[in-house]
């Protein structure tokens, strides 16, 4: 007999074992109909007397509440029935067909069950592998810390990461100091066992796994909890001299004081450094408004400063220093504090202020100083999530000049500026994150992955930085500081001729007419676009009307935005893609189930197609507003044919309510492999492609682009090699929308293999303009050729280098 | 009121937990998607729905009838381990209740004490695992001391609802070891237990209902 939580699965795997064993008996309990998902113990007591014929029944379930369920039917049957019935721990599938085999050939129930939990084992033969043994019983081991500063933030950090992983309810003592046990898996119990250098600490653990889980901690105890020695720092990794290409002094560069980065928004930047405020934020005084309410207010804060710091953290081992903050979020003692403050009454700003505090305070009563240093990290985490939690942005007082900081949020990005703000130079960050995508789109210079040295500079120290390369320098001689300021003037000169003809029409030397448009995510980078000279809007992000609220934007709030922008930018076309968001990004009124994965889960016109009534909503406004100007439409994240098919059949409906309109054009965004490889089949349903190139070079390197361990660059033959097949396959006109279009250098080779798109930032329009008009395809045609043969984008860039492509800039 | 409870306190205390698994439905299926598979407030809903039907249809006459075709209602309608936990609570508080017409502060805490043994008989939940048993077991325990207390219903049941709460609160730092949940491993942490949540309501309900 089968219980399952799908009927669907139980017939088929009962259709799986009758081909095996036609004579075999087999009952269903499966689902609460034909498709809901589900178990029912009363179905179960049903098929349990059904198939009882005297010799008694074998019950093979498949998960969760199907044992359960079984479990219960047991007590709900008569004792004599219940006697003959056995719940058997075989997996479903390889547990009937076994256990149809041994019941047809006429034997027993325990035999049939025996067979049946023997199931597994053709499989485990086959693939090797034998179950785990676990002993049990309790675990017991002494380490010496050997780490300099003792149990400090990060060894302590990798010691409650680990002790979390291996979840042995793993706890430690500090055996010289005779200190209690506390719970290896709080952070901030940890911290107070002020473990130094030499001290004798004791593991233990209990349960099944208990003796694996010790070893583990004594392995990574052994290696000094992983902490790289300080004579190993790699500062000068970091943030070394530049060795070479630095024409700018007359190649002379040690004692110059210039390093290097990585180049994330071209131009130069110089000013003093300023760093973001670290005042604590105020707490108002606000009464509580229930302790659901306010916990809820501590949930989402801690929630919103953990998506902080994860995109800090990934991908920089540099930045395990917040490793700690990070544990200290979901820190037993310091949430249990403050659920009961808030219980007691308090609301969520004074419980969490309340709770910190005495947890800090722990901290410096501690002997050793670097220990109570310690309590400055339950500070920053503190002033972190109550300003989340208060709604204050950490910029909230904008400085002058060069902003130093760890890394930069969208958030931040957007509201820098750009007067104000000459540039941004960062410890960590990537340049293909968003931050750096939002301030390329507003023009302010930055160079990342600087180094953490660079925050300990002196605040209002002269910094200058060149944002194309990469180079930086604080507190710089003279003459580098002038050879600065040069390069920024000849920049401005080269941007003074670009502006002077950005509202010209971008022509190759030889004669090819490229599109320079703008990709657009607000109606004032709609005005930014039109003063650039745009020739159309290229990709308009739609997104920004339907985050950060509760209920859709409605269809003529949505006409209103698109027709605003369309005037904007004096009537040209706009190619308004459709809502592009994901699990990372849940919108409040059309929740997402959690997935693992949300960069390969349900996004982009999978999400839109999963919620019909929000992507008619923004059809029809799209259809609407077609009727008034011209307009594109593109649908993100497409994959397969058939979503194209659907999307389509919705717009049609929406035009046939909206009325029809000539000049609506159709496209689809080519940012998934299979799509780029399958282009020619996307032909009928489209009249133009735009690659994205940004998730295209991450979904085909399998790269994260804010990681900047990885190397997610679009120049990777790769990525070109797919662009190829999109021009020579799709059939029709090929736009580039992502990052790569704006890279001047790129610019050349991207026109060669067929692209007649360019969509780029505002601010970028003019030069990229400019870039088109150097290009001549006679030249770079063949450079593309090569470009799509070499062997990564490093050999892509080198061949790229100016003088190669443009006949002359 | 009386510090009895009779077969219609009962009903009313069925139909308040409906219909705050109703108002909650939302939350729960929140819950559950951060850490299991976005069922619970679904298949509870469906379940309570199910059985606040069959009780109207025809109200029964003793207590022990009304727990009893309120667990059996439960196991065939909710479809996840919500049925079978939850059916098997009140299917022992039906076989506690026996042949009584009214059940005081005393039986009251019986039915409960027998509500949270067939859980754990069920579910196998120890304290610390992050599943309903967290913030039931301490409803119980303290409504069983209150009443040893003498402390009246009404208060014992209030007492049970801060209790459960409390429960219910400490769940959010745990790291589940039952139940989907328990395959997210130290991710479930972080995230309150939609179980322990559910429950609560269950307890509040009581204490809104029953005095």
């Amino acid at each position: 007999m089968v219980v399952s939580h799908s009927r669907a699965l139980a017939r088929a795997a009962v259709t799986l074992a009758a081909e095996m064993a036609a004579g075999a008996r087999i009952e269903i309990a499966a689902g609460l109909d034909d498709t809901t998902l589900g178990t029912d113990a009363t179905a179960i007591v049903d098929a349990l007397v059904a198939a009882d014929d005297g010799d008694g029944v074998v019950v093979l379930m498949d998960l969760g509440s199907a044992v359960l369920s079984a479990e219960l039917a047991l007590e709900l049957v008569d004792e004599d029935l219940r006697s003959r019935v056995v719940l058997c721990p075989a997996p479903l599938v390889e547990g009937l067909v076994a256990a149809a085999v041994t019941a047809a050939g006429g034997a027993g129930r325990d035999e049939v069950a025996r067979e049946a939990s023997d199931g597994l084992l053709g499989k485990v033969a086959q693939l090797g592998t034998a179950p785990a043994e676990d002993a049990g019983g309790e675990a017991m081991a002494t380490v010496t810390v050997g780490n300099p500063h003792g149990l400090h933030a990060r060894p302590a950090a990798r010691l409650v990461t680990e002790a979390r992983r291996l979840n042995a309810g793993l706890e430690v003592r500090n055996r010289t100091t005779g200190s209690a046990w506390v719970p290896a898996t709080s952070l901030s119990r940890v911290a107070t066992l002020g473990a130094l250098r030499g001290h004798e600490i004791d593991v233990r653990a209990s349960g099944p796994g208990a003796r694996a889980a010790v070893d583990e901690i004594v392995a990574v105890a052994a290696r000094r909890f992983d902490e790289t020695p300080p004579e190993l720092d790699k500062i000068g990794e970091w943030g070394g001299p530049v060795p070479v290409d630095l024409d700018l002094i007359g190649g002379n560069t040690t004692g110059t004081g210039v390093r290097r980065g990585q180049g994330a928004s071209a131009g130069i930047g110089i000013g003093p450094a300023w760093r973001r405020s670290s005042t604590p934020p105020e707490v108002p005084d606000e009464p509580s408004q229930g302790t659901d309410v306010e916990w809820r207010r501590v949930e989402d804060a801690v929630a919103a400063v953990r998506l902080e710091i994860d995109k800090i953290w990934e991908g920089n081992p540099e930045a395990s220093i917040f490793d700690a903050h990070l544990l200290l979020l979901d820190d037993a003692e310091l949430l249990g504090e403050v659920r009961q403050r808030i219980e007691g009454g308090q609301a969520a700003p004074q419980a969490f202020r309340g709770a910190a505090g005495r947890i800090a305070a722990e901290f410096d009563t501690l002997d050793d100083p670097y220990l109570r240093g310690r309590g400055d990290d339950v500070h920053a985490v503190a002033d972190q999530v109550l300003r989340a939690m208060l709604g204050i942005s950490g910029t909230a007082a904008s400085g002058d000049g060069v902003l130093v900081a760890p890394d930069l949020t969208p958030a931040e990005a957007a509201t820098l500026d750009p007067v104000r703000v000459t540039g941004v130079l960062l410890a960590f960050g990537s340049p293909t994150s968003h931050g750096a995508i939002l301030a390329r789109t507003r023009g302010i210079p930055m160079v990342v992955g600087a180094g953490p040295a660079v925050l300990s500079g002196p605040p209002g120290a002269v910094v200058v930085l060149d944002g194309s390369t990469g180079e930086f320098a604080i507190s710089p001689p003279e003459p580098v500081a002038a050879a600065f300021r040069d390069r920024a003037a000849e920049r401005s000169a080269r941007a003074g001729r670009a502006a002077a003809r950005a509202g010209e029409p971008a022509v190759t030397a030889d004669g090819v007419t490229v599109h320079v448009a703008a990709n657009l995510g607000s109606v004032a980078d709609a005005r930014a676009a039109a003063a650039n000279g745009a020739d159309l809007a290229g990709l308009v992000r739609t997104e920004f009307l339907f985050l950060d609220r509760d209920a859709a934007p409605s269809v003529d709030e949505q006409v209103a935005v698109y027709r605003q922008i369309a005037e904007a930018l004096g009537g040209r076309r706009i190619t308004l893609r459709t809502l592009d968001v994901g699990g990372d990004k849940p919108l409040r009124y059309a929740p997402a189930p959690h997935e693992q994965n949300p960069f390969l889960g349900v996004r982009g016109i999978r999400h839109s197609l999963a919620h019909p009534a929000v992507f008619a909503d923004q059809l029809l406004a799209i259809a609407r507003v077609a009727r008034e100007t011209p307009v594109s439409i593109m649908f993100p994240m497409v994959s397969t044919v058939g979503e194209v098919v659907t999307a389509r059949r919705m717009l049609d409906d929406a035009i046939g309510r909206a009325g029809r309109s000539d000049g609506l054009r159709v496209g689809i965004m080519i940012e998934v492999p299979a799509a780029a490889l399958r282009s020619a089949a996307f032909t009928p349903y489209v009249d133009f492609v735009s690659v994205g190139t940004n998730d295209l070079t991450q979904y085909t390197l399998a790269a994260e682009r804010g990681n900047a361990a990885l190397s997610a660059d679009g120049l990777d033959p790769a990525v070109l090699r797919l662009i190829r097949l999109v021009c020579e396959q799709s059939g029709v006109p090929v736009a580039v929308c992502g990052e790569l279009a704006a890279d001047e250098a790129a610019v050349p080779l991207l026109t060669a293999l067929g692209v007649r798109e360019l969509s780029v930032a505002p601010p970028a329009v003019p030069l990229v303009k400019e870039s088109v008009r150097g290009t001549r395809l006679e030249q770079a045609g063949p450079l593309a050729e090569r470009a799509c043969g070499l062997a990564d984008a490093n050999a892509v860039r080198a061949l790229l280098k100016p003088g190669n492509v443009h006949s002359g800039r | 009121m009386a510090d009895t409870v009779d077969t219609e306190a009962l009903h009313a205390w069925i139909r308040e937990f409906a219909r705050l698994i109703a108002e909650h439905k939302d939350l729960l299926t929140e819950l559950d998607s951060a850490i299991g598979d976005a069922d619970h407030g679904i298949n509870l809903h469906r379940g309570m729905s199910a059985v606040v039907e069959v009780l109207e249809k025809e109200s029964p006459g003793r207590p022990a009838e009304l727990l009893k075709r309120t667990g059996m209602t439960l196991v065939s309608t909710v479809g996840g381990a919500s049925g079978p936990l939850y059916g098997t609570a009140f299917l022992r508080m039906s076989a506690i209740a026996g042949d009584a017409e009214t059940l005081d502060g005393a039986d009251i805490a019986k039915i409960l004490r027998a509500a949270l043994d067939g859980v754990v008989a069920r579910g196998k939940a120890q304290a610390g695992d992050k599943t309903m048993y967290d913030a039931l077991a301490p409803a119980v325990e303290s409504i069983e001391e209150s009443i040893a207390d003498g402390q009246p219903l009404g208060e014992a049941l209030d007492n049970a609802v801060r209790a459960a709460e409390q429960g219910r609160a400490a769940t959010v730092a745990m790291v589940a070891r039952k139940g989907r949940a328990s395959y997210l491993g130290e991710r479930s942490a972080g995230h309150q237990d939609p179980g322990a949540t559910s429950v609560t309501l269950l307890v509040a309900a009581a204490a809104r209902a029953l005095a």
